[in-house]
């Protein structure tokens, strides 16, 4: 997620000799990328500043600044933190709060104060001018601060009007499916089961947690008295809600990303702080501050020799260990190092230390090596080769390669065919079992086109395999538009004869409307066939006789019947090739050779005589007088 | 009359005799050339002008272009002698007929183009399934059961009975699903390019529902950073020339620690930052070094090896090539013959 980083707000936490380009520079190189700089009118540059999933701890000016004090230094660049803590208020036993929390998991960390004397006026100049910087509307310092603190430190927070929460009780519990809420952006919302809610003393539920609070609780103009309140939330249930709700904001985000545990308690003392100086606001309570289920603090093992061994170069103990000390880990004597509250989510075995140190230390500084050591004795699957081959001579035979969608309409996907159970579209709502009904599509789609079209297409086909994954095999199909149909089989058994692939294997070819022809086969079959392997035959030095006999042809009566027939008469004849068809006439060619001697006129007539007597006798085929 | 000269002579007696179109106009050319009142015959006689001290030079060259001009002339006579048909000069101006051919889909092209580059380096190209088991495509990969990406909005799951021991199936999100695959055949060291398709629930200019991804894997004793650092350097000199560069920046992804984005120095401004890139550099992709988990998901002990991985888009990578101009990935797919035959 992208965030957006005011330069001179970062200068209130930090002060450093480095410029905006420096700083933009350094942070692309060894941490998080700046996707963009931009100048206000006022002079500042805004940093936008894109935030890795992992890093919820860097999505404030905090966790920039945290970074910067890491990374200059070794820039060349000074960096020094200026930015003092609030410090603890004095609580006072004035307004109650009772507070229930039904399961552990729901909110690790619970904190709460109730302020008085809040008067409603709009915040210093200042502050609005920095949250519109952000992209925050101001509303009125008791608003504005808590989303300024929240772009600040990281830790979102919010502020009910303390008489509203009726009994002054908070229940914090699981929604029940079908329960209803307004957030207080006027919109009623109805909860899936296990959204975290707070309940009233009442009953009612006035908080959408972590992701908005609710209109019936909302802070207005005539609020004197409120509750400010800093939580931990469960990150998994904050996204799953914030997600199936349609809801993402500022607030869900950095929750569902993790906040650091230690962080919640200094944010709110600063909230405390900023709305007395701004509105004169005074503690009016005990501080609330449950943490059932303590965490931040874990320790990861310092492996120096491991960090030298992955970035494939020496660096020193002593780099290492002032690194990982800028970034706020703490070496100890034990050969761990303990890790920053803020990082507990992410750095959690040696390899993580690792990174952190040569991210730093700049990948850039790293060498650029090829490749040492054994080359694997692998054969490569011959599938790829032959694949290649296909394509290639489909493509000097005028077709044109096309890839579809891998799935399609639940029609077009074919019978038995696997659903997706969670479709963008009904359009590609099933896995498909045949390439030929897109292909035709493709054929449609491309009808402006003129002459000749041809397309095919080399995809997977997924086939349903009783609990398992689908088979999965290779498929070839073509699409023909006005392509005579011999001259499309003859593609393909060309095609077939390049990989080696005599007679082995059968392919039907099927007619359509408008002149189109198409075909599917399973490559995989063709692929587990293909040879490169020739035998050859020694060339005899005799001359062969070649004739062309015209047969007529009962009905019911196939070529490839014939072509047996004749081949089994006779071990002269070596060759034979179909050359015409009119009505029930075929034109054949027959070769005849001997390598062994000269076959003369009369050889002729005793194997045209062997051919004539056994096409008589076992399909009734005669000669055409 | 100079050296120069004699040179434009032979060239038109050439090109005249060449478009002779029969043995009459070849007479006719002999006549005007060789002939006794000839061209040459006028040159040689015209020697005595020639200053002195080139009459030598002169009168080799002389010699030379009389014997092209007769062979030539003998050639092209015995030509008509024997019948064979001389091609006339319209003729061989004409365009010639080209034979019907198809075109290959840009992707094949590109997986081709990677396939070869990566081939030298002794990587051999796999494919694993396209429908996959959450195992392969999550859980061995070190991406727990809350991991976003396994979020139903990112993923496609299919409609079919959940394994016990695997999960549910899905369409694979990533060719990463093969590194586990390719680590369980036991084989090390690995140099694997898994080249496979790919999908996701996403529609936008530069991302589709389907899309091939081609994944390497490197695993071996004393892999480090350096090696991943000059496998993508030589893969983006190759793919996209020697005037683009690399640069690393951190990343995250749970598969891989330390993790990277890959950013190669943009094709239009050459680093110096503009409007088409992001102060000089595009993302290209991920990559990182094996997350040890993985490599123990794979039964390797990440003890003794190390490895390297990276994944990215083959439509996109190629898009990215200087030229190409492919401004909108969904031309890709959409099969229309004026797109496939540019290509």
């Amino acid at each position: 997620m992208n965030i957006l980083i005011p330069d001179s707000w970062l200068r209130d936490l930090i002060r450093t000799s480095a410029k905006p380009k420096d700083i933009s520079k350094a942070l692309s190189l060894h941490a998080f990328s700046v996707e963009k700089t931009i100048e206000c009118d006022d002079g500042d540059v805004v940093y936008e500043i894109e935030i890795t999933p992992n890093r919820g701890d860097a999505l404030s000016i905090m966790g920039i600044a945290r970074e910067l004090v890491a990374i200059l230094p070794d820039k060349g660049f000074s960096a020094e933190w200026i930015k003092k803590p609030a410090e603890k208020f004095k609580e006072v036993d004035e307004n109650p709060l009772t507070v229930e929390i039904m399961e552990d998991d729901l909110v690790p960390r619970f904190s709460a104060v109730v302020l008085k004397d809040i008067i409603s006026k709009p915040s210093p100049d200042l502050v609005a001018s920095r949250l519109e910087k952000v992209g925050i509307r101001a509303l009125n310092a008791v608003v504005d601060m808590t989303n300024y603190l929240m772009i600040e430190t990281g830790q979102p927070m919010h502020i009910f009007d303390y008489d509203k929460i009726k009994g002054h009780k908070m229940v914090v519990r699981q929604s029940h499916k079908g329960e209803k809420l307004i957030t207080l952006d006027g919109v009623e919302r109805t909860l899936p089961a296990g959204v975290i809610v707070i309940e009233d003393g009442e009953g009612r539920l006035i908080d959408l947690c972590g992701i908005m609070g609710c209109k019936n609780s909302e802070v207005d103009e005539n609020t004197t008295k409120a509750l400010f309140f800093v939580q931990i939330y469960n990150p998994v249930r904050i996204r799953k809600a914030s997600m199936t709700l349609g809801h993402r904001t500022d607030a869900a985000l950095r929750f569902e990303k993790g906040v650091d545990f230690e962080g919640v308690l200094p944010g709110l003392y600063a909230g405390v702080e900023m709305l007395a100086a701004e509105v004169g606001s005074k503690i009016a309570s005990k501080l609330t501050d449950i943490a059932e289920r303590p965490k931040g603090i874990s320790e990861v093992y310092l492996d120096h020799e491991r960090i030298k061994k992955i970035a494939g170069t020496g660096i020193d103990n002593t780099v290492i260990e002032n690194t990982l000390g800028l970034l706020g880990f703490e070496v100890l004597g034990n050969g761990n190092v303990r890790v920053p509250s803020w990082r507990f989510r992410d750095i959690l075995i040696p390899e993580d230390l690792a990174e952190e140190v040569i991210r730093v230390y700049g990948y850039y500084n790293l060498k650029d090596n090829l490749l040492t050591g054994e080359i694997p004795a692998k054969k490569e699957d011959k599938r790829f080769y032959w694949e290649d081959k296909a394509k290639d001579f489909l493509r000097f035979n005028g077709l044109y390669e096309c890839y579809t969608n891998s799935a399609t309409t639940e029609t077009l996907a074919g019978d038995e065919a696997l659903g997706i159970a969670n479709p963008l579209s009904q359009d590609l709502s099933h896995l498909r079992t045949s390439l030929v009904p897109q292909l035709l599509e493709v054929m449609d789609k491309n009808k402006g086109s003129s002459g000749v079209t041809g397309f095919f297409e080399m995809s997977a086909v997924y086939l349903p395999v009783d609990g398992d994954l689908p088979d999965q095999p290779m498929h070839l199909a073509l699409v023909t538009r006005g392509m005579p149909y011999r001259d499309l089989k003859g593609i393909v058994e060309s095609m077939l004869l390049e990989l080696g692939i005599k007679d082995d294997f059968t392919f039907e070819i099927e007619t359509g409307l408008d002149d189109v022809l198409y075909l599917e086969t399973d490559f995989d079959k063709i692929s587990a066939l293909a040879k490169f392997s020739k035998t050859y035959t020694s060339i005899s030095r005799f001359n062969s006789i070649k004739e062309d006999l015209t047969f007529v042809i009962p009905e019911g009566v196939t070529y490839d019947q014939i072509r047996a027939t004749i081949l089994l008469c006779d071990n002269r004849i070596t060759k034979l090739s179909f050359k015409d068809f009119y009505n029930n006439a075929m034109t054949l060619s027959i070769e005849y050779l001997d390598k062994d001697a000269q076959v003369s006129s009369q050889d002729t007539q005793e194997i045209r005589a062997k051919i004539f007597i056994q096409l008589e006798k076992s399909l009734k085929v005669s000669l055409k007088s | 009359m100079d050296v120069v000269k004699l040179d434009e002579i032979q060239i038109s007696a050439l090109k005249e005799i060449s478009e002779a179109a029969d043995a009459e106009a070849l007479e006719t050319l002999r006549i005007k050339y060789l002939g006794k009142k000839g061209i040459l015959a006028d040159l040689t006689g015209s020697i005595s002008s020639v200053p002195n001290h080139q009459k030598k030079e002169y009168g080799t060259k002389l010699n030379e272009i009389k014997e092209t001009i007769l062979g030539e002339f003998v050639q092209k006579g015995s030509m008509f002698a024997f019948g064979i048909p001389a091609i006339s000069g319209l003729e061989k101006g004409l365009p010639g007929n080209p034979p019907k051919i198809g075109h290959l889909h840009v992707i094949t092209q590109a997986i081709r183009e990677i396939v070869d580059i990566f081939r030298p380096l002794g990587f051999t190209r796999t494919r694993y399934p396209e429908i996959e088991w959450e195992y392969f495509a999550f859980d061995a990969l070190n991406m727990d059961r809350d991991h976003p990406a396994r979020d139903e909005w990112e993923t496609f799951f299919v409609d079919a009975p959940e394994s016990k021991e695997y999960g549910k199936m899905v369409i694979t999100p990533h060719t990463s699903s093969g590194q586990v695959r390719e680590m369980l055949k036991g084989e090390l060291p690995i140099r694997m390019l898994n080249i496979s398709r790919c999908g996701r629930r996403q529609v936008t200019v530069k991302h589709l529902p389907t899309f091939f991804q081609f994944e390497g894997l490197v695993v071996d004793e004393g892999i480090n950073i350096t090696h991943l650092k000059g496998v993508l350097n030589y893969f983006v000199k190759n793919f996209f020339g020697d005037n683009r560069e690399i640069r690393l920046r951190p990343y995250d992804f749970r598969f891989t620690e330390p993790s990277f984005e890959v950013d190669i120095s943009c094709d239009l401004c050459h680093g110096k930052g503009c409007r088409f890139c992001k102060e000089g550099w595009v993302e290209l992709g991920g990559a990182g070094m094996v997350h040890p988990n993985v490599l123990k998901s794979g039964g390797i002990d990440p003890e003794k090896y190390s490895g390297f991985a990276f994944g990215w888009g083959v439509e996109r990578t190629y898009m990215m090539k200087a030229g190409t101009q492919i401004d909108d990935i969904r031309h890709i797919f959409a099969n229309d013959i004026r797109f496939l035959e540019q290509f």
